[in-house]
């Protein structure tokens, strides 16, 4: 169970996608989430819609009744859902390990903000260098 | 317990044992060829480097191979004399090694080789119980918490990966667990972008980035990175892997930064884009603050600094001279294919546009558009644009005044010599005339100073009229009339070209947009390309010959934009369907939604829904299947498959069939709501087929 009452639970794996496609796309009609969704899985325009209802009586959408067609938006930001799942035991043991295998533009390493500050610096002293 | 002892005294954990200490030297040495290689390799290229790390690491497995082969049957022999085993079962149940040991021997060494090789094991089996998991999670990071991009960008990808040659095809996804973007997978690589980064990055940045994931793809760096991962659990207890290993790492990023540079041709924006990266990964986890971070500040010193691309000019040489390195290095971990690149004349063309981009905080995009355009006349290749993230950010490039220029703009124009500085001559002021224009205290004095302006420019001065004034209100007069849409017309990217330019030469129109009509037989209604403009200038000063600048109308608001990207007018690379009202008769009710989508330059493929041969009975469930082989005469040979988005045939539409002479051909499709892919090849007379891939909806 959730700490406070007003905390809506964890996401399973599919509320995450949805989730996921609201974050990226902000406040979204289930035309548009749907539209999302299927570009990777055929999914029925109404399996999204009831989950999208149940969604928002867990708490995990806020649904916007303003117009004919609802808009749907996730209550909680990416990151606080992301430290939410981190608690979880499955997705600690997950979370970490995938580091060495994964390819990226960035080291997995997080620069620190002295070194940021110098990144920025450097950039800039740079640019100043080049006319 | 006794399987221990047994194993304990057998003559392979002897020489395992002995081959894991003499690996301790064999490490070493490698290790020191290594350094010392690098030492030697210091200035060139990152792919040598790269090899050469590789190559270390890999041997080393293979040296440790070779040692335990020798030492397996030479040894055997000696183990026998030295730890003779009468019955180890009855003797060694209860059993330290020293116990076992023969008394005189004392704590022999030779007999804690056999217990070094259980630890050894034990350390191996951790190592790789933990690389597994971290396969499994980075599967399952590319299935959970993910969702497709934003229209576009898929396309946009395959596009680059046609560029870089790949053979395999990367899918882009959103993720929400990742921090920084990533590629995940060999066989089916996945490259997963952070939420948000696709719509907040620029595009010429996000180009950097799939660039560089894409070149791991080319370059087989997820399985290389896999191996890796083997050695060192292998031998994982020697620091010299270890280092080889992670001097491998470097060097891999590196590679693929070269790669990144060679054909963007632009160290700058790529390095501006790898910090905009970092510091958005800083602002998403404030929390969080790193104790020592990576090699960032390494990576972007040697991308600016170490090829000592003084001006940007060098650029591109620099890139060429990359290129040779690369060539010549057979060394390097994969045929070094040469890309295509092109001198592009950036420096003028940008600088001109730095000067007019004064008013819409969209310029730099404009610019790029503009240079991109440039690089399509010049070649095939090069689409994306390479926005200048500088314009925005440093002081060089873009002048304190200038700022100050945006926010007068911003204002509401209050006195009438604003809206002359904001609006009249917005794209023809200099910044040191703005600046001098903005430091006006008295009326009489802007007064003069708009005489003196327009004199300047007077190429009569001797005369009365000023033509230049009077031809640059009549552009803003054309624009205004001719470009308005939500926005006036001189603010919009024809008006500010126009007005900057003047009339182009030449215009190629489609601005009505649909270039096919279908006959009212097959159903009839329109099938478009977004409306599109082509303006050709036959010379630009400061740019160059034959300048060719192409506006697109995506939204059919009227408000074409400057594009980067010439096949943005075949917005068909995602078809979405919707069925006619129902209870319509179909020929009252033409194809809804109806595109044309450009398998390349000469075939038309179009999908739209309504209509079928038979109207009456419920047809409107047909989708109707156009492919136009352009020329249309001759024999054309199709086939046509539609398949799900995983890939199973839901219908093969053609096989091989004949089209003839001037009609397209047309099927008709009868398929239930969802999502397809439709996959055609068109054989033209001269045998030589084209292929295309097209999705779509129906709903």
């Amino acid at each position: 169970m959730p700490a406070k009452p007003s905390d809506p639970p964890r996401p399973t794996d599919a509320e995450l996608e949805i989730l996921t496609v609201l974050w990226s796309r902000g406040a979204s009609t289930v035309r548009v989430v749907h539209e999302a969704i299927i570009r990777r899985k055929p999914t029925q325009y109404t399996t999204v819609l009831k989950m999208l209802q149940i969604m928002a009586e867990k708490g995990l959408v806020r649904r916007d009744e303003k117009q004919r067609a609802h808009i749907y938006s996730a209550s909680r930001p990416a990151e606080w859902t992301r430290r939410q799942l981190a608690g979880d035991l499955l997705q600690r043991a997950f979370g970490g390990s995938a580091r060495s295998l994964l390819l990226g533009a960035l080291s997995s390493r997080r620069a620190s903000r002295q070194e940021l500050a110098e990144l920025r610096q450097f950039l800039e002293e740079y640019e100043k260098g080049t006319p | 317990m006794n399987a221990l002892a047994l194993w304990v005294h057998t003559p392979v954990a002897q020489a395992v044992g002995w081959a894991l200490i003499h690996f301790l030297w064999e490490g070493a040495a490698l290790a020191a060829v290594l350094a010392a290689a690098l030492f030697v390799l210091r200035p060139p290229s990152a792919r040598v480097r790269y090899a050469a790390a590789c190559l270390t690491l890999f041997a080393m497995p293979v040296a440790f191979a070779i040692t335990l082969l020798v030492l397996l049957p030479g040894h055997t022999a000696e183990t026998v004399t030295v730890v003779p085993v009468p019955n180890g079962v009855a003797q060694l149940s209860a059993l330290p090694s020293l116990q076992a040991a023969p008394p005189g021997a004392g704590l022999n060494f030779r007999d804690l080789l056999p217990w070094l090789a259980l630890c050894w094991f034990a350390g191996v089996a951790f190592f790789y119980a933990r690389g597994m998991l971290a396969w499994f999670s980075a599967r399952r990071l590319s299935c959970r918490g993910i969702c497709a991009p934003p229209p576009g960008w898929q396309g946009r990808l395959t596009q680059l990966s046609d560029r870089l040659r790949l053979s395999r095809p990367a899918r882009l996804l959103e993720s929400c667990f990742t921090d920084a973007p990533v590629l995940v997978g060999y066989l089916r690589p996945v490259i997963l972008m952070p939420l948000g980064c696709l719509a907040s990055l620029p595009a010429g940045q996000i180009e950097c980035i799939l660039i560089h994931e894409l070149a791991h793809i080319r370059r087989h760096d997820y399985l290389v990175n896999l191996l890796q991962g083997f050695v060192e659990g292998l031998l994982f207890y020697h620091p010299a892997v270890w280092w080889a290993s992670r001097v491998a790492r470097e060097e891999r990023e590196n590679c693929c930064d070269d790669c990144v540079v060679e054909i963007t041709g632009d160290a700058r924006v790529y390095a501006s884009t790898l910090a905009a990266l970092e510091h958005r990964r800083a602002r998403a986890l404030e929390t969080a603050v790193a104790a020592t971070g990576g090699n960032l500040m390494k990576r972007i010193r040697r991308l600016l600094t170490e090829p000592q691309p003084a001006q940007p000019t060098a650029a591109p040489g620099f890139a060429a001279g990359l290129l040779l390195v690369t060539c010549a290095a057979a060394l390097a971990a994969w045929p070094a294919k040469p890309l295509a690149r092109h001198a592009i004349p950036t420096v003028a063309l940008q600088a001109r546009l730095l000067e007019s981009q004064t008013i819409e905080p969209q310029s730099s995009p404009l610019s790029s558009a503009l240079r991109e355009s440039q690089a399509a006349r010049q070649g095939p290749s090069s689409f994306f644009g390479l926005v200048n993230f500088f314009s925005q950010s440093s002081t060089q490039a873009a002048p304190p005044q200038r700022k100050g220029g945006d926010e007068t703009a911003q204002r509401p124009i209050t006195t009438p010599y604003q809206k002359w500085l904001n609006e009249d001559v917005a794209y023809i002021i200099t910044d040191e005339e703005r600046a001098a224009f903005l430091r006006l205290q008295a009326d009489e004095e802007r007064e003069h100073f708009i005489e003196q302006f327009w004199l300047r420019r007077d190429p009569t001065p001797d005369t009365v009229e000023n033509e230049f004034r009077e031809e640059h209100y009549r552009r803003i007069a054309y624009a205004n009339e001719h470009f308005a849409s939500r926005i006036p017309g001189w603010k919009t990217d024809r008006g500010r070209i126009y007005i900057t330019y003047g009339p182009p030469d030449e215009i190629e129109d489609h601005s009505s947009g649909g270039d096919y009509q279908r006959p009212a037989s097959q159903g009839g209604g329109t099938t478009s390309t977004f409306p599109f403009q082509q303006w050709r200038y036959r010379y630009i000063e400061g740019i160059g010959n034959n300048v060719i600048i192409e506006f697109v109308d995506p939204t059919m608001t009227g408000e074409f934009r400057m594009t980067m990207d010439p096949s943005e007018k075949d917005e068909l690379r995602y078809v979405h369907l919707s069925q006619p009202p129902a209870g319509q008769p179909n020929s009252a009710a033409p194809a809804r939604t109806a595109k044309v989508f450009r398998s390349d330059q000469d075939h038309r493929i179009t999908i739209a829904t309504g209509g079928g041969p038979d109207a009456g009975k419920g047809a409107t469930r047909l989708n109707t299947l156009i492919i136009t082989p352009d020329p249309v005469a001759g024999q054309y040979h199709i086939s046509a498959e539609v398949t799900t988005m995983g890939g199973q045939t839901v219908q093969v539409v053609a096989q091989n069939a004949q089209a003839e002479l001037s009609g397209p051909f047309v099927e008709w499709l009868e398929l239930p709501a969802g999502s397809y892919i439709l996959r055609a090849t068109i054989t033209d007379p001269n045998r030589v087929s084209k292929s295309s891939e097209t999705r779509f909806t129906v709903d």
